[in-house]
């Protein structure tokens, strides 16, 4: 090398560098930014009014407001099923194809521990977006008040909203990084094949579903234990709720941990990266 | 800084690079060769991108491939358009300061400056996709470089740009360059030589020759060439010419047209011209084979190619 460096590495008084969350932080803010595009916002705004909407109606063709646990079925079925599903597969799908198609992905992945923050920040954007937009579409839904002592669901559905965000974007990332280039697709046949087949078969294998902790929260916390049939007890886990919560975080936690070790681990030849 | 030992890099039944080895100590080097060739893969390579299917890649003593230590130290400007749109220049520039360590106000500092270096200042706030290709180019340099990398690489960074933008940009370029390390994939010849920097041709993965740019001149005058002659008189002139002690072979390829095979075609040319103002003959072409950079690589890529002269 010639002659002497102009400036050093880092200037007198700059911060040190940061942990990687920071750095996930930093991706899911510029994602969110992304996201903030009329037609995102006016897919969030129907994903908000969408739940609302069905009941309404549901409630009209009844000629009453809603029965407190036919409430709380159809609510579950709209918001942390359908919107959940929904807002998170156009959110967390696209993570790595989008920065492909941008010509982002080298920007980002040459970058020290630029590809495992891209995953996690992306992961992160998505929960927060779509977790946003289905509180909102609960809220309004109950402001409404079409079912029956709606409140008393707030509490419960806003944690399986959550639950649902935060375990389905993990699951979500696994097709994101194996096949980009297909990964809605994907992440459509994982949804319908591990979530909603996986999960209603009563054998080991829906014990690896996010569908069966919120299928048993649900039956737990709205008292239905008991009065559901016993071919319907197959479908949900006999452990307590705090059980059906952790096996969520270390689900979502051994999917992020498999996506990144892929992603760390993949290479695109250069005619992919753009 | 960068060595590569018998590295090949397949793409299944594709060859990217073919048993490439080479050395680059620190400095500036210009990566030669045509689309295809195979230098985005050797980038790939030094930047951590790909591993490589046989050999050994290093970079700063150490294998890039998933390594922070040494990608921090790599500035990186890829070929590929920034087609990022909503986000303007300082958002994207602080995004991948970020990205490589810094707290946010450390790199929306980072950020502005590098910015008001590469003349993208006022523009720092429109949206990416208000500007023009130049001024993308600039801002993706200005990624590579905020987060002041000890090695910067370019993959075509003049590629679409017109001739103020390039010359702005080489200007740019080898100013940054004067005190780090650089290593610029171009298949624009002439603006790897305005950057005073060593060569590597690549061609079809492999690498055929390094050096100087002086060096590559050296190798190149070591390989035949020709000076091709359109002249009223070509056979009095040609009979002059073989006279010439550069001269190695004369054939005609027309009624007024013949071709000098030599290795010093400009000096062939100058004494041909000479003898043809002395015997008074008029000579309507007089073509030295291209000692340009153009014509130098043009030539290894012949060689490469197994074709004679």
């Amino acid at each position: 090398m010639t002659g002497q460096r102009v400036s050093p590495k880092r200037e007198p008084g700059e911060s040190p560098p940061l942990p990687a969350l920071a750095a996930i932080v930093a991706v899911a803010r510029f994602q969110i930014d992304r996201l903030l595009t009329p037609p995102r916002l006016a897919l969030a705004a129907i994903g908000v009014i969408f739940p609302t909407a069905v009941l309404l109606a549901a409630a009209r063709a009844r000629g009453a407001s809603l029965e407190h646990d036919l409430g709380a079925i159809l609510l579950y079925a709209l918001v942390p099923e359908a919107v959940c599903m929904l807002g998170l597969l156009v959110t967390i799908s696209p993570a790595v194809a989008d920065e492909l198609e941008r010509g982002t992905w080298v920007h980002v992945a040459v970058r020290p521990g630029g590809r495992r923050a891209l995953l996690l920040g992306t992961w992160l954007a998505a929960v927060l977006w779509t977790g946003a937009v289905a509180l909102s579409g609960l809220l309004l839904a109950l402001l409404t008040g079409v079912i029956s002592n709606g409140w008393s669901l707030l509490g419960p559905f806003a944690i399986l909203v959550c639950l649902s965000c935060i375990g389905r974007a993990a699951l979500f990332s696994l097709p994101a990084v194996i096949v980009p280039k297909r990964s809605l697709v994907a992440s459509v046949g994982v949804a319908l094949v591990v979530e909603y087949l996986a999960g209603l078969i009563p054998a080991v294998v829906n014990q690896l579903t996010i569908s069966l902790r919120l299928h048993t929260l649900l039956v737990r916390w709205m008292g239905w234990r008991r009065s559901i049939t016993p071919e319907l007890q197959l479908l949900i886990d006999d452990r307590p709720p705090w059980a059906q919560v952790t096996a969520v975080f270390i689900l979502a936690a051994a999917f992020l941990a498999i996506a990144v070790a892929i992603l760390e681990w993949r290479q695109f030849p250069p005619s992919e990266e753009s | 800084m960068i060595s590569l030992t018998h590295v090949t890099k397949l793409y299944g039944s594709v060859i990217g690079v073919n048993d490439v080895t080479v050395e680059l100590g620190s400095g500036a080097y210009g990566l030669l060769g045509p689309n295809g060739a195979g230098k985005t893969t050797f980038l790939g390579l030094v930047t951590g991108q790909l591993r490589p299917s046989i050999g050994q890649v290093r970079v700063f003593g150490e294998r890039p491939f998933f390594n922070a230590r040494v990608l921090r130290r790599i500035g990186y400007c890829p070929a590929s358009d920034l087609t990022e749109r909503s986000a303007t220049p300082r958002e994207w520039v602080r995004y991948l300061v970020q990205l490589s360590g810094f707290t946010p106000a450390a790199a929306l500092k980072r950020a502005n400056s590098t910015l008001e270096q590469v003349g993208l200042g006022e523009a720092a706030g429109r949206p990416l996709s208000t500007l023009s290709k130049g001024m993308r180019q600039r801002a993706k340099l200005a990624g590579a470089i905020a987060h002041d990398p000890d090695l910067l690489v370019l993959d075509e960074p003049f590629d679409g740009l017109d001739p103020v933008a390039r010359h702005e940009l080489v200007s740019l370029v080898r100013t940054w360059a004067r005190s780090r390390s650089l290593l610029v994939a171009s298949h624009l010849l002439h603006e790897v030589e305005a950057l005073q920097a060593g060569l590597a041709v690549i061609l079809g993965g492999r690498l055929v020759a390094s050096g100087t740019v002086h060096e590559i001149r050296d190798l190149i005058d070591t390989l035949p060439s020709e000076v091709r002659v359109v002249s009223t008189a070509p056979r009095r002139l040609a009979e002059l010419a073989c006279g010439c002690p550069e001269a190695e072979a004369v054939r005609f390829v027309g009624d007024d047209t013949f071709v000098v095979d030599t290795r010093a075609p400009r000096l062939l040319a100058e004494r041909i011209g000479e003898a043809a103002i002395g015997e008074g003959i008029l000579v309507l072409e007089l073509i030295p084979g291209d000692r340009s950079l153009e014509g130098i690589f043009g030539r290894l890529v012949q060689l490469h190619r197994g074709v004679t002269p």
